[in-house]
């Protein structure tokens, strides 16, 4: 098995003449926390189309364990290890807190299972309700989610895209709109979340980036400018220039 | 402990329940007092309540606007009459109708789920509306008289038989088999499964990243919904004896979805009483002037502004704070 758990090569996406995705490459090891960073623009999100499948790449390629998946369906992804949450808050709405974890969790049950009342999907309920305690939401559970504030949309956000026991998450902007002690709260329960999967994050705080981060991706107009820890991205000049907007 | 869904559904089956009580008593009433067109026209009732029951697994549960449903009726309605003048048996006619359906459904569920929302019901409504001036056309299946001559036929139920010809006899052979339908669907709707179709009609674009091929499961739906209609659709001939055209027109259809709007959409006991209440406004209303059409017209205007969760959006919910505050006493 390879050691990167998911490895993107000279990645490639143009809408009409834009560059939005350019010749990307970059692997990320391994119960990590690898953040993508980069200014509005930049291709962040666009890349993540990309790796889960809802945008085909022009060209490149998308590894998931040494195992090419480029341009699958979501589906497909989901099936090889991969899930995504969105940058704007993507569930369903009408249904409870619990449902749509539920609905996450039920790929975790058996085939067999599909043609069974849902009361007897024991798996998909346990891991309900063990992601409404490590989440905070038990409380929440039978509220529709368009009842929610929007700081526990957004974590029933993330929760949601980590049902169904994924290798690799991505995670679009968890913490936008966030109050600011909300947005610690989410620091430090994606932190404990990469003891068992491996996370690739869009962020826009950088305070956030730095603690959080193992490994930096930055992006500029479709490439990908430089990369490393925290602190070397942090030192290197044409990122300060591209960035952080000052020599 | 059951969830939301799973609790809205079984305040659904109690007003079934009641329903099937009522229904009972009426064909009590009407053995009793030897009637025949009550009887006739409840059946009716009943048969019409089974397609609305599929428009409400595409519309109520998946999110689907079926304009077209009347082909897999008519489907059924003509298959099943053209199994009986060859051999007059209930099961012959209801397994041939299955499989057309099953095969028909996937054809047509091919084709229309291509595409989405308003073009989904318009190529429902392009295809039924085909096949209606088709069969219209076709001297072979009787053509604008339709197929006339249907035969009695004695229904085998193992322990013993019932005519079709028996009032009584046949309305609660097609309550049993309405009910039986409404079981199944609302078995299916609380599965998994089901619950997909739920999550497709409250948000289609998240369900690719749950790991589900999204065109898949809006073609089961619409083959399951197919199977419906034409099994409802092919007790119709062993009612009246006949078959025409007129149940694959758009009138067809568009009463179905009439009766799922009025009744309560996404309650699939909305279709049941829908389709009773909407026979029985027709039948009445029918007796005072031809113009009933502009009545039904009105009534579900009505429907639409003032109970816009229809008959059962209002009622069921109050059943279901009754069912809660049992099941926490």
């Amino acid at each position: 098995m390879s050691a990167s758990v998911l490895e993107v090569r000279d990645l490639s996406v143009h809408f009409g003449g834009l560059r939005a995705v350019d010749n990307v490459s970059f692997a990320i090891a391994r119960h990590r926390i690898t953040t993508v960073i980069g200014p509005n623009g930049a291709g962040k999100s666009t890349l993540f189309n990309l790796i889960s499948g809802a945008v085909r790449p022009r060209a490149g390629q998308v590894l998931i364990d040494g195992v090419d998946h480029t341009g699958e369906p979501p589906h497909r992804l989901q099936a090889a290890g991969l899930a995504r949450s969105f940058q704007i808050t993507n569930l369903f709405f009408e249904l409870s807190v619990a449902e749509n974890l539920r609905l996450a969790a039920q790929i975790l049950e058996p085939m067999a299972m599909a043609w069974r009342p849902v009361a007897a999907s024991r798996t998909a309920l346990a891991r309900v309700d063990e992601l409404l305690e490590r989440f905070g939401l038990t409380d929440k559970a039978p509220y529709p989610v368009g009842k929610l504030s929007h700081g526990e949309q957004r974590r029933l956000e993330v929760a949601v895209a980590l049902a169904c026991k994924p290798k690799v998450l991505l995670l679009d902007e968890p913490t936008q709109g966030m109050s600011h002690g909300d947005t610690e709260d989410t620091a430090k329960l994606i932190k404990s979340l990469s003891s068992d999967v491996t996370i690739l994050l869009i962020e826009h705080d950088i305070g956030l980036v730095m603690s959080l981060s193992d490994h930096v991706i930055v992006m500029h107009q479709g490439q990908k400018l430089a990369e490393g820890t925290p602190a070397e991205v942090r030192g290197n000049p044409a990122v300060q220039t591209a960035y952080f907007g000052h020599a | 402990m059951a969830d939301a869904l799973t609790r809205s559904m079984r305040a659904s089956h109690v007003l079934a329940a009641v329903l099937v009580v009522a229904s009972l008593g009426f064909a009590a009433f009407g053995a009793a007092s030897g009637d025949t067109f009550y009887l006739r026209l409840g059946t009716e009732a009943l048969i019409f309540a089974g397609l609305a029951l599929s428009v409400d697994i595409l519309l109520g549960y998946t999110g689907l606007l079926s304009l077209g449903q009347a082909l897999y009726f008519g489907l059924g309605a003509y298959l099943s009459a053209l199994v009986l003048m060859v051999t007059p048996s209930f099961w012959a006619a209801m397994g041939a109708t299955a499989i057309g359906a099953v095969v028909v459904g996937t054809i047509g569920g091919f084709i229309a789920n291509r595409v989405r929302g308003v073009y989904f019901a318009l190529i429902t409504f392009g295809m039924a509306q085909v096949i209606a001036k088709v069969v219209y056309n076709t001297r072979a299946l009787g053509a604008s008289d339709g197929l006339i001559g249907v035969p009695v036929i004695d229904i085998n139920l193992g322990l013993f038989k019932i005519s079709s010809a028996s009032p009584v006899g046949f309305f609660l052979v097609v309550l049993t088999f309405i009910i039986i339908l409404y079981a199944l669907a609302a078995y299916l709707l609380d599965t998994p499964f089901g619950r997909l179709l739920i999550a497709l009609r409250a948000n289609e674009r998240r369900v690719p990243f749950l790991g589900y091929r999204t065109v898949t499961a809006r073609l089961a739906a619409y083959v399951i919904a197919a199977v419906i209609a034409a099994l409802s659709g092919a007790l119709y001939p062993m009612l009246r004896g006949f078959v025409s055209p007129e149940l694959l027109f758009f009138a067809t259809s568009g009463n179905a979805v009439i009766t799922v709007v009025t009744g309560g959409v996404g309650t699939l006991v909305g279709a049941l009483y829908g389709s009773i209440l909407l026979t029985l406004f027709k039948s009445v209303v029918g007796s005072y002037t031809e113009h009933h059409l502009i009545v039904i017209g009105l009534l579900f205007m009505g429907a639409v502004i003032f109970l816009p969760r229809g008959l059962m959006g209002i009622v069921r919910p109050v059943i279901e704070r009754r069912l809660n505050r049992g099941a926490k006493s």
